[in-house]
């Protein structure tokens, strides 16, 4: 407590508080750890309760924390690709999501056995949309839309002027599509039009959810990699500076060498290294990451290591510390008692720099495969939308790369603020 | 200065013996001949990959052959797995020159550029356009450099293309610039470079600029507060006569750092290039490599990448003695 109430009152921290920018990141940046938080018991909730898929709120409001779980994130919401809510949809659009419902219906409808075919249709669902009807229902509207949908080809193009009783066709169409869904309670309706709000991707899989979802992902790479880089960098930085001789010697050879492959290589040898082994298992989100965090980590831990081990050079001349010796405290006792808690500035910047770079590197890595593979991830997302970007589609792309922007930023601004504070002479 | 440079050299071997030695064993935690040829495999075939590969010897062995082969340059005698016919060095050879046409302008371009615009927001110090020029770079690092890349094909081919008619850049693809032998002779193409390679290099500059531009500003405002500056101030030198000619000459080692510096991480930049953009180079070669499990091809090619590396390190080293003579004795 005291530490606490002494480092919230020393000269850094009101120099922090004082710049309004700083505090704002801040804000922004609890905002991205809660939602990560929520999620995080979101999912474990959900492997408690053995829950997943949408079934498990049959209540009509359902709980808070069911709805974005990872099944539900990689379901189906909708029809494919389909653009956001700021994005008029043509008519031609229109008629290709009504195609889409009907013939998910049309494929269950098919089945010849009438027990099959009705636990078939029951089991159509997309997000919190299940069907209302009943199987002869199903059946008749299905073949009602079927002959309006084939009325439509009379039509060349929807969207011209001229084909304006087309479009009140389609209108028509698409809602009795809607009457085969069970209506939705308020609460309901309000999760899934959220779902719908930014657009799906070519699976049919809502943008918004897993733009939302991928923030657990981010927080988990960037959390794990900067502290055990910070930790391992600070530890063999501090120890390199204060023993000097052969540990130096060592650790100088270690980094050097590690530093001398670029990054981008490094991690693909260490991808290949890693194909096939317990680790390479996309059924286990976590576990595939594996290979990722210990390759970052790898590469990542330089950076604290080289400003450590030169801050600890500096240190140990000081008088505080030469006291300490005169004293007859050990050497290992100074180290962690007197050194490290004197570059815990260094440690904090550098692990708000190195968050920034996982989470960017993330990205990186699987787009060129080797990096997140089960899963929702920004990273995922951008490389997919590569093909929507050129059909003029940027909602995918959009909605990842705004929720990346917004915590990147809030990081930068952070990173900057800290070493303003800290460090005086530093020229951001 | 000699006695300089070959004591650099001497201390740049233990640590590229360790990149090996290092790439060598990750290489190896997964039979990399299983890995390639999969679990139907049969025995005599992965006995005799193995030997061929020379993969049943044991490992100091393995890493004195690959160290020898890697230090006489002798890629030939060893072949790829994916194609059969090709031996490394050749697919190295033709992989080289992308890399290059792509790189090397890159690098040339951002550091001029980046210097510039860092010497102007030093210049104008706390002024709008120095603000300005800040925020844009803290607001572009925020940003993917996927999503950079992706916008500026979108943008800089397809966007062109359609909308407007022009086709100045092509969205993918490479073909050779510079023919020699043959029927034509030396010949230059420079309408095709600027085709294929003009677009990945200006994202690669734009990508890298951020960076560059706020490191240089850095260094020049800390410049700034010198003595040597306030005694040119004070004998009356103008302020733009000080900023370049005083300066920037002073500022040679943080610059000449950062450039080197710069060096992997556009040859990273450049794997993503050559991936997005379907460029045949060095990086597009390693990544596919891996995807097929090449293991030849992997293990030769980071220990080209990581030479590349090494060898900019001791260039930088001797670069500095050479800007600062004071570096050779220490």
């Amino acid at each position: 407590m005291r530490v606490l109430s002494r480092a919230w009152s020393s000269r850094a921290a009101r120099k922090l508080r004082r710049n309004r920018l700083a505090v704002a990141a801040l804000a922004v940046i609890l905002v991205y750890f809660f939602i990560g938080l929520w999620l995080t018991a979101a999912d474990i909730t959900a492997a408690a309760t053995g829950g997943g898929g949408f079934d498990d709120h049959r209540d009509g409001r359902g709980s808070l924390f069911s709805a974005l779980t990872l099944d539900k994130v990689e379901a189906r919401v909708g029809p494919l690709t389909k653009r956001g809510w700021l994005e008029e949809e043509s008519a031609e659009t229109r008629a290709r999501h009504v195609k889409y419902y009907l013939s998910r219906f049309q494929k269950a409808l098919r089945l010849k056995d009438p027990e099959h075919r009705r636990l078939e249709l029951e089991s159509i669902r997309l997000g919190e949309r299940t069907v209302g009807v009943t199987v002869d229902q199903a059946t008749r509207i299905a073949a009602e839309v079927e002959t309006g949908y084939r009325e439509l080809d009379r039509f060349d193009d929807l969207d011209a002027p001229a084909a304006a009783e087309g479009r009140t066709r389609l209108a028509e169409l698409e809602a009795q599509v809607g009457s085969l869904f069970a209506p939705l309670s308020g609460w309901r309706q309000m999760v899934y039009d959220g779902r719908l709000a930014l657009g799906t991707d070519r699976q049919g899989r809502s943008t918004s959810a897993r733009a939302i979802y991928s923030i657990k992902v981010a927080l988990q790479i960037g959390l794990i990699v900067g502290l055990i880089s910070v930790l391992i960098g600070a530890v063999l930085g501090a120890a390199a500076g204060y023993y000097g001789g052969w540990i130096d010697q060592v650790v100088q050879w270690l980094y050097s060498t590690l530093s001398s492959v670029p990054d981008l290589v490094l991690l693909a040898v260490l991808a290949y290294a890693f194909t096939g082994s317990y680790f390479d298992d996309n059924s286990k989100p976590f576990l595939s990451l594996i290979p990722v965090y210990a390759a970052m980590c790898m590469t990542f831990w330089i950076g604290p290591c080289r400003v450590i081990r030169g801050e600890t050079l500096k240190l140990k001349e000081l008088e505080y510390v030469q006291a300490a010796r005169s004293i007859g405290f050990s050497r290992p006792y100074i180290l962690i008692r007197h050194i490290l808690p004197n570059t815990a500035h260094l440690m904090f910047i550098n692990f708000s720099l190195l968050f920034i770079a996982a989470i960017k590197f993330e990205v990186v890595l699987s787009f060129l495969g080797l990096g997140v593979k089960a899963g929702p991830s920004w990273g995922r997302m951008i490389g997919e939308a590569t093909q929507e970007v050129i059909n003029g589609n940027f909602w995918q792309i959009g909605a990842a790369t705004v929720a990346m922007f917004l915590l990147v930023l809030a990081f930068n601004i952070l990173s900057d603020a800290l070493q303003d504070a800290f460090d005086p002479k530093h020229v951001g | 200065m000699w006695a300089y440079v070959l004591r650099r050299l001497l201390y740049s071997i233990p640590i590229y013996l360790g990149i090996i030695l290092f790439v060598m064993a990750a290489l190896r935690v997964n039979d990399p001949v299983y890995a390639y040829l999969g679990k139907h495999a049969s025995r005599e075939q992965i006995d005799q990959k193995r030997k061929t590969m020379g993969l049943d010897q044991p490992f100091l062995v393995q890493y004195g052959k690959f160290l020898g082969q890697v230090f006489t340059l002798d890629f030939e005698s060893t072949k790829s797995w994916q194609y059969e016919t090709k031996s490394v060095g050749e697919i190295l050879g033709e992989r080289i020159g992308p890399t290059a046409a792509i790189t090397v302008p890159a690098l040339v371009v951002t550091t001029v550029v980046s210097i510039g615009v860092g010497l102007i927001a030093a210049f104008y110090r706390g002024r709008l356009i120095d603000r300005a020029l800040m925020v844009l770079i803290v607001l572009g690092m925020s940003v993917s450099v996927l999503v950079f890349i992706i916008f500026g094909q979108y943008f800089g081919a397809n966007w062109l293309k359609e909308k407007h008619g022009i086709e100045w850049f092509a969205s993918g693809g490479y073909e050779p610039w510079i023919s020699w032998g043959g029927t034509e002779g030396f010949r230059v193409k420079p309408g095709i470079w600027v085709y294929y390679c003009a677009l990945p290099v200006l994202i690669d500059v734009i990508l890298a600029m951020g960076y560059d531009t706020r490191f240089y500003r850095a260094v020049m405002v800390e410049e700034t507060g010198r003595d040597y500056i306030t005694t040119a101030v004070a004998k009356g030198a103008t302020r733009r006569k000080v900023m370049f000619a005083h300066m920037l000459k002073n500022a040679m080692i943080p610059i000449i750092t950062r450039v080197m510096i710069s060096f992997p991480f556009l040859i990273g930049g450049s794997i993503l290039l050559e991936r997005y953009f379907r460029i045949p180079g060095m990086g597009n070669a390693l990544i596919d490599s891996i995807t097929n499990k090449d293991f030849p091809v992997i293990q030769a090619f980071t220990a080209v990448f990581a030479a590349v590396f090494v060898l900019s390190v001791i260039l930088t080293d001797v670069l500095y003695a050479l800007v600062d003579p004071r570096v050779r004795l220490s």
